[in-house]
């Protein structure tokens, strides 16, 4: 199994995992689990299945139409939830023999098991873990070797301990869930019964109470000395200096933490909870033992709208703070520091590059150039690589005043220099020009 | 003979929960229990304490159902009058409180509940013409967000007036002072002649309340742009 929580949510969900169980499933994995239980059953035989199944129908849905053939598929759709397994490999050769799986018996001891916290569960619980802790504490003196803390303390602490730890932990759920199913029966008690209830609510809020600061006190106590021996523990996994041991007890010790502060805080909720319902029952159910004040009021709300009134409150403002007196106020002009603004203008080289390319241009003319291509790479020679495109439309811009051009209608392109290319006119000879 | 620890008026307000409590009265909050060393403090200073403040024009009150609240009866001390929406959901809320099943919880309803149980008890149209009197015709989707809003807006004011907790966006506790609002009916005499006895002692009004004007109120709560879905329905129609 993958310990890493969204790999295995992540495995649960590509699996589509799933559990769709009715109340006739469970009432016949009920039957089962009881059926194994009281009979010492591993395994049960198809027929034992289908007739309990048929004894649970009765009971269920007495009404329901061939049993047998319903009981076939309730099986199949158990097999398919991983709730029965089948154990004998017969195959077809014979009938099958099934039983329960893991998933089938924690589903059925959720709901029949009474695993809520009492005082003397919790007290052996904690005085198995505390007897247990201290073999291991022995234990972990005597180890010399890394194998001998291994086995002598790390696997009893995952294991043994682990299991008492988690075994106090799941009571407390049970408890949590008692609590909250002795909330909804105060509610219950009360609203069927109004003020014939307050005893019965009374004595209900009194015995949680009561279990809880018991509860409460054990835990206090024992979680103590837990948290002593297993800091000797530690103490002595760190002197040897084995780091696994070490862990183990830490883990341990956040657990016993854990079950420590679910008893304070329970007791806190509960005492809340305690106080609201008996003002409840002294301000609200005493006082109005007929039950006539909801009505009334439930009258009154409905008929507000055609008789309104309203309830007065105190509304004061709130008190003024004036500001500290500030008789005058200077306000310093907005200014900049003052600095020469004036600089002096820097030296730069002249930028004449342009200058002298109707030069350059008749240059060229006089060497005999006979087209704008010639002209230009006769000038483009003369001025750095950045300027040359540039320098390019101005050649042909002084060629154009000074001379005059002739042109075919698809003027040839020709390269003038790397990269750079010009659409060419040819030029008149020497004595045409203007 | 006094139980009171404070011997006298000087030494109850030099005590260091008097000013907060003072203020927070002052206010128009109900101190309750659940409030704490507060309400310890009013208990035990209730003796200077009512003097005290009847020379400020207003009563100290105490109710049985373990809450205190200022009362004023003179113009000395500002006062108002809860608005359609704070008294129904003040109402409603205190029928919730007498109700078993807000047991189970200790005391904590859901705000959605208390929209269904409105709704149950006065109907719909009731419940939207009475949160919008001035407004004649309705869009349900308009009309039930208008009611969302006025609800909300109520909740929060009477959370200031220490009428109920706000324990988040979902969540409301509800407090023993809410037992204000069944006071007319609280005894077995004639509802009218009750209402006419806490008109007497200036407990309540009677008839329509004189409500300010929605945008006004939006500004001063909660400082948003007064711009309703209610402002977006009248522009749609002109």
């Amino acid at each position: 199994m993958p310990s890493d929580p969204s790999r295995l949510i992540a495995a649960l969900a590509r699996d589509r995992i799933n559990l769709d169980l009715k109340t006739l499933d469970l009432c016949f994995l009920a039957g089962l689990y009881l059926r194994a239980d009281r009979a010492s059953l591993a395994s049960f035989e198809e027929d034992v299945l289908i007739d309990m199944f048929e004894q649970v129908c009765d009971v269920v849905d007495p009404g329901a139409e061939r049993p047998r053939k319903r009981a076939t598929h309730a099986i199949q759709r158990l097999r398919d939830q991983r709730m029965l397994a089948r154990v004998d490999g017969a195959g077809i050769v014979r009938s099958g023999e099934y039983t329960l799986t893991r998933l089938a018996a924690a589903v059925v001891e959720y709901f029949l098991a009474d695993e809520a916290l009492t005082r003397e569960s919790l007290t052996l619980l904690t005085g198995t873990l505390r007897a247990q802790l201290a073999e291991i504490l022995a234990a972990a003196r005597r180890a010399e070797t890394e194998d001998a803390w291994r086995e002598h303390v790390v696997a009893p602490l995952r294991i043994t301990v682990g299991d008492l730890v988690g075994g106090i932990e799941r009571r407390q759920r049970g408890l949590d869930s008692q609590q909250e199913e002795v909330q909804a029966e105060i509610a219950k008690l009360l609203q069927v019964d109004w003020f014939g209830a307050v005893d019965r609510c009374q004595s209900l809020l009194d015995t949680t109470t009561n279990t809880l600061r018991e509860l409460n006190e054990v835990l206090l106590r024992d979680t103590h000395h837990f948290v002593a021996l297993l800091q000797e523990i530690q103490a002595l996994a760190s002197e040897a200096e084995q780091a696994e041991p070490e862990e183990a007890v830490q883990r341990v010790i956040e657990h016993v933490d854990r079950i420590a502060a679910w008893g304070g805080a329970r007791q806190r909720a509960w005492s809340e909870y305690y106080q609201y319902v008996h003002r409840y029952l002294r301000d609200v159910v005493r006082l109005d033992p007929d039950r006539a004040l909801s009505q009334r009021l439930r009258d009154q709300v409905a008929n507000w709208p055609s008789t309104p009134f309203h309830l007065l409150v105190a509304a004061a403002p709130s008190i003024r703070l004036l500001r500290p007196l500030e008789s005058r106020v200077e306000r310093p002009a907005v200014m900049r520091p003052r600095t020469d603004r004036e600089g002096s203008p820097d030296l730069v080289d002249p930028e004449d590059a342009g200058l002298n390319i109707e030069t350059l241009v008749e240059g060229a003319l006089a060497a005999g150039a006979r087209s704008l291509a010639e002209v230009t790479e006769w000038v483009l020679p003369q001025f750095p690589a950045d300027l040359r495109y540039a320098v390019t439309g101005r050649v042909a811009d002084v060629l154009a005043r000074i001379t005059r051009t002739r042109s075919a209608i698809e003027r040839p392109w020709r390269t003038v220099a790397p990269r750079l290319e010009v659409e060419d006119w040819e030029l008149p000879r020497e004595g045409d020009r203007r | 003979m006094t139980t009171s620890s404070f011997q006298s008026l000087e030494e109850a307000i030099s005590d260091e929960h008097f000013p907060e409590v003072d203020l927070a009265l002052r206010r128009g909050r109900h101190v309750g229990r659940d409030d704490g060393t507060a309400y310890d403090y009013l208990v035990d200073a209730l003796d200077h304490l009512e003097p005290f403040y009847r020379r400020f024009g207003c009563e100290l009150m105490q109710r049985a159902d373990g809450y205190f609240y200022l009362l004023p009866s003179g113009d000395r001390l500002g006062r108002r009058q809860l608005t359609a929406g704070e008294m129904l959901v003040g109402q409603t809320l205190a029928l919730m409180y007498l109700d078993p099943a807000t047991l189970q919880h200790g005391g904590m309803v859901q705000r959605e509940t208390l929209l269904q149980r409105l709704s149950g008890l006065l109907g719909t149209e009731t419940l939207v013409r009475t949160l919008n009197p001035r407004r004649r015709k309705f869009d349900e989707r308009i009309a039930a967000e208008t009611v969302r809003t006025k609800v909300a807006e109520a909740l929060r004011r009477l959370t200031d007036l220490g009428f109920i907790d706000s324990v988040d966006d979902a969540m409301l506790r509800l407090r023993p002072a809410l037992m204000r609002f069944a006071e007319p009916v609280r005894d077995l005499s004639d509802r009218q002649a009750a209402l006419e006895r806490l008109v007497r002692s200036g407990e309540i009004t009677l008839g329509e309340a004189v409500e300010k004007d929605d945008s006004d109120e939006e500004d001063e709560n909660d400082g948003s742009d007064g711009h309703s879905a209610e402002d977006d329905e009248e522009e749609a129609g002109g």
